[in-house]
């Protein structure tokens, strides 16, 4: 592949290779990213905060066993480079010789996204015409709204790996993302409601046609919602979330206990349990970094495995993990393709891509209307989890509460406290209505933020505890 | 640390605003930032990974002169070659003529600048990134994950020991000629480990953070403390719905003090995003409650001689006896409120600045936790919470938490999967106890907080 413009000539990432790798190793690699981003945030009615950044780097990575070594860098010249070779391989003892290796180019297998720069077909004046617009809908919208934030922001990430085997693989990652928020007022009381969508797409998507528009409704109907939300219920009650977003429940409760590292390790709550049931039957959990254009599909891993579609829970029974390449190996078991860094200057651990539940056959409706009583969460904000221990949690932006199958009213925003291997085995309905998030999900582990994607069903859980202040 | 480094970053930050005013800028400031770190990471007892950082960026803030007033925009690079800095300086100029003006934009010069002598004192600080060696930070993480496993034979497994150190160097310069730098240096050890096993197992942590090593917490309590707190969860379950005191552990407690310095941060009052924004001046806090920033403290880690826009800091007091003296801002924030600024700019390589404090410290209170707990009598004390669910705009708070439940002034059980909520504005109001026990988080002093009237919910098992 002659068009590939690499920062680092070929002869110093082979000779960096050569220096780094001891005999014996595992597994290493060079990580070299150039990324491009680019915001426009507008506040009381102006586009006031332009700003864009320009970084690259390179992380330099050797695996022996459970031992790693990594050293990361920004400057790359001699003698940093080196240095950072140097470092990468002080887990090993020295001495050994140092291998030729030579380095050769292969393609990645999918081709999930445009590999250009998403902002370039929309220049920035056009971008914030655009804001302009919104901020204007909004208020237009309705005189209770004070406050319009709106921002729309851009980046472009190349990656070249260089592997042990000298094998060279390129992936260009475009990311847009557009985000209204509103605060509205009435009678000196206060609220907030926000918006926001994107993916590995261009700009041009996002900002032309209805969707820039369709979120700002969506941001002034939150927040004019939460105006009138009474306090949310406290204690245990059954539960039905809405399909799409709400999926974050997927991530927190079992996404994050199947990740591979924590498995290897045996901290997970999931550990040892491939084969046994941790959700009800019909209940199909998988992860897919392959898809087309969604925010968290990648053409390869940062490994350079290609993704795919892994089943986590199948009917009910747990099937399998995310491996990155190194907890693969020390569990003999097959990579899957969710190795992902949020740089060069970060680590490598077995990540989520796009995590959802498959389809069921109930209509939404009807699952509505089991509900005796109890919540109907449609809107999240995020979450978290002890992988150890299980629990974990996920805050309601949007939920109301319901009797008889019926709305009562919105309530406020409450957290809500479930213990992830038993959560799915009491769901009793599943909708027929599978829908993926818009593309606004990050997801944080070690200190480190990755984009993801989470979907699901319409689902009845019979029962999580729900953190109001009504009890 | 390489001081041909050093002067290279403070020339990289001159270059950049000058360059940035011969570009047709009116005004501009510019960070330049070199990170070096290391850290190794112990698992049973074996090394897990050892990792090696440096990193370099510059950031530039450039305004020009619209028909409407002032506009500006900002971009970093980790290029720092010729090349680097003038794409850098071309970009953001082209980027402020787009950027919409703002009539009450605040160029950067003209800021109340620390004397040179205090700039010398300072640029002597912190200046060696040796304040640790790998290999005596191994040692460090072995002893300390040793400690743990040695506590009991109920500690069955450890998610690792991390024992790092490193230096950070910022450069900053602004178009007045003001020009002033500064290190840091910082190290640190955590543990976290996992008693019991199956479904019983419980995790927990404990960590030390400093800038010096004579500072640090001794490994053997950082290990003897994540292991007891681990083997102390064991058997937690959930309780009933009740309200009832909540009682915040100083490691929890901080969480409490960042919801409040982030509702009077000074740009979220401008923006009707503080459910404090009409008490200014006000009683908000029992008058027991006294709240320092200090941006000179032998103790803390964020020690700063001036803001992220070259204001001298000092030591400021954002609570006195209960009552909110003022919002915390930087000259933007200030000019707007019609107030003074206080300092607490602060400045990333790219973006605005925004407001962020120093060093934070509460006045502890007089009573040790056993007496607070008697006093108290019933409640949950809180060792960890969990999620974010905190609505700045109106003070709304519900997050899972986990800790031990308290009778009759005794603690019980531990106790897991329940939510703890209320609304902030009234939570400040309703602290009832302080603890004795200030305890230093980095960049925060803070001792156990405890506030009445809170809604626990759970499920009696």
């Amino acid at each position: 592949m002659n068009e590939i413009n690499l920062p680092v000539a070929q002869e110093t990432l082979s000779e960096m290779l050569s220096r780094m790798v001891p005999a014996g190793a595992d597994d290493a690699d060079l990580y070299l990213e150039q990324s491009t981003s680019e915001s426009l945030a507008l506040e009381e009615g102006r586009v006031k905060h332009v700003s864009a950044s320009t970084h690259q780097g390179i992380g330099a990575r050797v695996i022996k066993g459970e031992v790693s070594g990594h050293a990361y860098t920004d400057r790359l010249e001699n003698p940093a480079l080196m240095e950072c070779a140097r470092a990468a391989r002080a887990i090993a003892e020295s001495g050994s010789q140092a291998q030729p290796v030579l380095i050769h180019s292969t393609h990645p297998r999918h081709q999930l996204y445009q590999p250009t720069n998403p902002a370039l077909a929309t220049s920035m004046p056009e971008r914030k015409t655009l804001l302009e617009k919104l901020d204007a809908l909004a208020r237009s919208l309705d005189p209770r709204v004070k406050q319009v934030f709106a921002n729309v922001s851009s980046s472009f990430s190349t990656v070249h790996l260089v592997r042990i085997d000298g094998s060279l693989l390129s992936d260009a990652r475009p990311l847009v993302r557009l985000n209204i928020s509103v605060v509205v007022e009435q009678n000196g009381k206060r609220e907030t409601g926000s918006a926001g969508g994107g993916g590995r797409f261009d700009l041009t998507r996002l900002l032309q046609g209805n969707e820039a528009e369709r979120l700002t409704r969506e941001a002034v109907r939150l927040a004019l919602l939460n105006l009138d939300a009474i306090a949310a219920p406290a204690g245990p009650m059954p539960v039905v979330l809405g399909p799409g977003w709400p999926g974050v429940l997927l991530h927190e409760a079992i996404g994050h206990g199947l990740e591979g590292d924590f498995n290897r390790k045996g901290s997970s709550a999931f550990s040892g349990r491939i084969g046994e049931r941790i959700a009800a039957p019909g209940v199909t959990v998988v992860d897919d970094g392959s898809i087309h254009e969604r925010r968290g599909s990648l053409n390869m891993d940062d490994e350079g495995t290609p993704t795919r579609c892994t089943t986590l829970i199948e009917d009910g029974i747990l099937t399998g993990y995310m491996q990155d390449r190194q907890n693969a190996r020390l569990m003999g078991v097959e990579p899957t393709g969710n190795g992902r860094r949020e740089s060069y200057a970060h680590p490598v651990l077995p990540r989520m891509t796009n995590t959802f539940m498959l389809a069921g056959n109930d209509d939404p409706k009807e699952i509505l209307s089991t509900l005796k009583h109890g919540l109907y969460a449609v809107n999240f904000g995020g979450g978290q989890v002890d992988i150890t221990s299980g629990k974990f949690v996920f805050t309601t932006s949007e939920a109301y509460l319901v009797e008889n199958g019926e709305i009562q009213a919105p309530v406020k925003g409450a957290t809500l406290i479930g213990n992830g291997p038993d959560v799915l085995t009491h769901v009793s309905m599943i909708g027929n209505d599978l829908e993926l998030d818009p593309g606004v999900g990050t997801c944080g582990k070690d200190g480190q933020s990755v984009p993801v994607g989470v979907g699901q069903p319409t689902l009845r859980v019979d029962e999580m505890v729900v953190g109001g202040t009504d009890s | 640390m390489n001081s041909a480094l050093n002067s290279n970053m403070s020339e990289s930050a001159a270059k950049l605003v000058e360059m940035a005013k011969r570009a047709g800028a009116v005004d501009a400031d510019a960070l330049a930032v070199n990170d070096i770190g290391e850290n190794v990471c112990i698992r049973n007892q074996n090394i897990e990974t050892v990792e090696r950082e440096d990193s370099q960026g510059i950031g530039l803030r450039a305004f020009v002169e619209t028909d409407e007033g002032l506009a500006f925009a900002s971009a970093s690079s980790s290029d720092l070659s010729e090349t680097g800095i003038s794409a850098l300086v071309n970009q953001v100029l082209t980027m402020a003529k787009i950027s919409a003006a703002d009539p009450d934009a605040m160029p950067p010069s003209g800021a109340n600048h620390p004397p040179h002598e205090e700039l010398l004192a300072w640029a002597n600080r912190d200046q060696t990134e040796h304040v640790w060696s790998i290999e005596a930070a191994k040692l460090a993480a072995l002893k300390c994950e040793a400690a743990a496993l040695d506590y009991s034979d109920r500690i069955e497994n450890s998610e690792g020991a991390e024992a790092g150190f490193g230096n950070t160097h910022v450069a900053y310069a602004c178009a007045d000629g003001f020009a002033g730098e500064y290190s840091k240096s910082s190290l640190g050890l955590s543990l976290s480990v996992i008693a019991g096993s199956g479904d019983a197992m419980q995790r927990d942590y404990a960590y030390s953070r400093a800038r010096e090593l004579a500072k640090l917490k001794a490994p053997e309590l950082i290990g003897k403390e994540a292991a007891e707190r681990a083997v102390q969860r064991m058997g937690a379950t959930s309780i009933g719905t009740r309200q009832t005191t909540v009682i915040f552990e100083p490691r929890i407690a901080t969480s409490i003090l960042g919801h409040l310095t982030g509702a009077v941060n000074g740009r979220a009052v401008l923006q009707n995003r503080s459910f404090l924004a009409e008490c200014n001046g006000q009683i908000i806090l029992p008058e027991f409650f006294q709240l320092t920033d200090d941006p000179d403290h032998p103790d803390g880690l964020g020690n700063r001689l001036f803001d992220g826009e070259g204001t001298r800091c000092s030591k400021h007091t954002i609570i006195d006896r209960g009552r909110l003296t003022g919002f915390l801002t930087d000259r933007y924030a200030a000019a707007r409120l019609k107030s003074e600024p206080t300092g607490h700019a602060r400045r990333g390589l790219t973006g605005d600045t925004s407001i962020g404090t120093s060093n934070l410290i509460l006045n502890p209170g007089r009573l040790d936790i056993e007496t607070l707990l008697k006093e108290i009598g019933n409640g949950v004390l809180v060792s960890e919470v969990m999620g974010m669910g905190v609505n700045g705009v109106t003070g709304d708070y519900s997050r899972g938490a986990s800790g031990f439940l308290v009778q009759n002034g005794e603690i019980t059980q531990p106790v897991n999967e329940i939510t703890i909520a209320g609304n902030l504005k009234e939570m400040f109001a309703n602290i009832s106890h302080l603890g004795s026990d200030l305890t230093w988080f980095g960049s925060m002093a803070v001792p156990t907080i405890a506030i009445s009237g809170m809604t626990v919910a759970g499920q009696e098992n």
